[in-house]
């Protein structure tokens, strides 16, 4: 980046800070700050350790500092300005999450646009707030867009607080599937019916929680899937289970027509044949329905993360807090998109072409010098793909 | 001082009723034998036996014995002392409440809620009407996450609306995590020299209870034959010079941090690696290690390594542990003592 484009972006990121209302997280001056400053060379070093005295009153440091990224701690400590952790003396930390696109299996580097990466992290935020809300019942999520490829989620639950790291890793476990197993997941019950001599066991995966009900609503719509089809696509279509073959899948078939019900409602002990095709089912289930999140961001109890209402210095966008009914119809490339950098247009001279979609509208990029409107300027010099031209 | 606090010492209970008697530790020390005796018998049979022996007829003793074996804990202060005392006194409190809890005749010297409300979780607990209970989320995250066992894993349970539903048995086992948790609350307890100097006798007893039993020693030893086959996996592959993915080389260095090598140790096994970076290797050992971070990191549990596709050619023992850790620790109690070579003793041979 040259000096030139640096020094606008400073310019124009402490004019935002000028007009714009930071609030500060709860408890703030429990918390360890950090920002790293616009600075020559693609070197970011962070200035970190601080607390909130250190900075003094947080809209006139980020007006002074107009720093180029800015974070908090999840943590909060008895002295969270010294320099080592363990003289900090963690007193807890929230819950927090992150969702990045570089972490989706769904993604592919370089080849999804910057769009579709944001849409796809977007999917896995829902299913991330699914577990979130459905069941762990937190109620008081705060979702925030990152400002850059993704969302962060901070839960502030009274009763999460205290969690230490092994604790948070069951947490983080639990939204991804890691380590779900079927033998354990299922319950077992002794039936002792008519016409059956000695007590046998029926396993069902439990409907009423956990994966057990992500399973079950997973089997549900596959019934529906199966008997929607004729007989012979049905039996085609069964045996691409591993493990599945003609009779089998005849089986299979069989007690999915006659005995749907049971089906339906987790009982995976209907035929042995049965048993095998839920057990890949169940696979199924974690392959959609997992929440992709970056885990050691999860895990560690010490995490330092943007703060909500500064600016991405990669992105020139608003790290933007999206109230909980807002969330589908957010859309980070329109409501992220600072009102400072509207309404103007900038020269900046561009290394190659690009296409970009922002508030709602597709912008052609040619190599060259040309004239933007300033948003699409600011994130272009930001992500390090044009310079400032002379006006 | 009640029955019933000689019964469950860890009470907060028991602990205001040995205040409120206005007992000086000092004195109990250096003039009351039977009890320390006792004290000393509760430590050396949760080595020895896992167990804290015979309760003595006197209430008085046995309440007072608690918090000195905890002061004799403390003098000790070896970590395998402290965790085998704290499981051997959480050990006979779930046989006790659990015979407690299933008193019929109105005599249980305490209930489930009582020892519930104890630990705060009078509110995170909630009967249902299957007989089981729903336990609140984070509760159970403190109690179940040291809990050995795949069937423990929250993933593995069917959390709804924030609560974990459990039954009345596993209730009765995660009571017992707390309980343990409280016999190691505050442990080592920095001890006064007048009360150390007292008990320097059964504290030397104990010491060679534990060098006999050669405990200290025993996840001391590296023997690379006995790791669980993921570690022997991923040891082979830094030998043979392979890049290590950044989990893969953390697991590795964490267990073997965890095992007793020290960092220097960590580094010459890591140094038949020919492009191996040693500034890199020691700065990355240190960290996980804790000597400059404010963690010890602990090896990664099977569930993590098999999440992240560590682990490779499970054998039969496999099955029944849930940990790297708890692999080896199993494999060195099979060895024959004499057999086990240290790996750090071969190459002072050569």
């Amino acid at each position: 980046m040259e000096e030139r484009t640096r020094a606008y972006l400073r310019g124009r990121f402490s004019d935002y800070y000028r007009r714009a209302d930071v609030p500060l997280p709860p408890s703030a001056d429990e918390r360890e700050w950090g920002f790293i400053p616009w600075t020559e060379g693609p070197d970011e070093t962070m200035v970190r350790h601080r607390d909130l005295l250190d900075l003094g009153e947080m809209g006139a440091f980020l007006r002074r500092k107009r720093p180029r990224h800015v974070y908090f701690s999840a943590g909060r400590y008895e002295t969270p300005g010294a320099s080592t952790m363990a003289e900090k003396e963690w007193l807890g930390a929230d819950l927090v999450f992150d969702i990045d696109a570089d972490h989706l299996p769904t993604v592919t580097l370089g080849e999804d646009t910057y769009a579709e990466m944001l849409a796809k992290s977007k999917d896995a935020l829902v299913k991330l707030l699914d577990f979130l809300e459905r069941d762990f019942g937190f109620d008081d999520l705060s979702v925030v867009f990152s400002g850059g490829r993704g969302y962060h989620v901070h839960v502030r639950d009274e009763s999460v607080f205290p969690l230490e790291r092994d604790e948070r890793r069951e947490v983080v476990d639990y939204v991804r599937g890691n380590g779900l197993g079927f033998d354990e997941l299922v319950h077992e019950e002794t039936v002792s019916g008519l016409g059956v001599k000695n007590p046998t066991t029926r396993r069902t995966l439990p409907a009423d929680g956990g994966w057990g009900r992500r399973a079950v609503a997973h089997i549900d719509d596959f019934v529906d899937e199966l008997l929607a089809m004729d007989e012979r696509d049905a039996l085609l279509h069964l045996r691409t289970f591993d493990g599945v073959g003609e009779k089998n899948a005849e089986a299979v078939l069989n007690v999915v027509q006659n005995n749907t019900e049971a089906v339906r409602s987790g009982n995976v002990d209907v035929h042995p044949a049965f048993l095998n095709v839920a057990r890949q089912l169940l696979a199924e289930t974690v392959e959609t329905e997992e929440a992709p999140i970056d885990e050691p961001v999860t895990t560690d109890t010490h995490r330092l993360i943007r703060l909500p209402g500064s600016l991405h210095g990669g992105s020139g966008l608003a790290v933007t807090p999206i109230e909980r009914d807002g969330v589908a119809d957010f859309d980070p490339l329109v409501d992220a998109v600072p009102e400072t950098f509207i309404g103007h247009d900038i020269r900046v001279a561009v290394e190659r072409e690009y296409e970009l979609a922002m508030r709602g509208e597709t912008i052609t990029v040619a190599p060259g010098e040309q004239t933007l409107p300033e948003y699409a300027g600011v994130f272009l010099m930001a992500r390090g793909w044009a310079e400032k031209a002379a006006e | 001082m009640e029955h019933r606090h000689a019964r469950y010492p860890f009470l907060g209970d028991a602990r205001r009723a040995v205040q409120e008697a206005g007992v000086d530790l000092v004195e109990v020390v250096r003039e009351e034998d039977a009890v320390v005796e006792r004290a000393t018998e509760r430590v050396t049979s949760a080595i020895a036996d896992r167990d804290v022996g015979e309760s003595v007829a006197s209430d008085r003793v046995e309440l007072l014995s608690y918090p000195v074996a905890r002061v004799v804990v403390s003098l000790v202060d070896e970590n395998v002392c402290t965790r085998y005392y704290a499981e051997a006194e959480a050990s006979r409190a779930a046989e006790r409440f659990r015979e407690d809890f299933g008193r019929q005749d109105g005599r249980a010297a305490i209930t489930r809620a009582a020892l519930l409300r104890e630990f705060d979780l009078g509110d995170a607990v909630t009967p249902q009407r299957d007989g089981g209970f729903h336990v609140g989320v984070a509760a159970y995250l403190r109690y179940a996450s040291s809990l050995r066992g795949d069937e423990w894993r929250l993933v593995n349970r069917a959390l709804d609306a924030g609560d974990v539903p459990v039954s009345e048995p596993e209730l009765d086992d995660l009571l017992r995590e707390a309980v343990e948790e409280r016999v190691k609350d505050g442990l080592p307890l920095s001890v006064p020299d007048a009360i150390g100097d007292a008990l320097d006798e059964p504290v030397a007893s104990i010491r060679e209870t534990l060098a006999d039993l050669d405990l200290t020693r025993e996840i001391d030893t590296v023997v690379p034959d006995l790791f669980p086959p993921c570690m022997q996996h991923l040891l082979d592959a830094v030998q043979r010079g392979d890049h290590l993915a950044h989990h893969s080389r953390f697991a590795l260095t964490a267990f073997l941090g965890n095992i007793g090598l020290s960092t220097d140790e960590i580094v010459e096994l890591y140094e038949v690696n020919p492009g191996f970076g040693e500034e890199m290797t020691r700065y990355q050992t240190d960290h996980i290690k804790g000597e400059s971070s404010p963690t010890e990191y602990t090896a990664p549990s099977c569930a993590t390594m098999q999440a992240y596709g560590d682990c490779v050619n499970p054998d039969a023992l496999c099955e029944h542990i849930s940990h790297p850790l708890g692999y080896y620790e199993a494999k060195i109690d099979d060895a024959d003592e004499e057999e086990l070579e240290d790996w750090r003793e071969e190459r002072e041979a050569e």
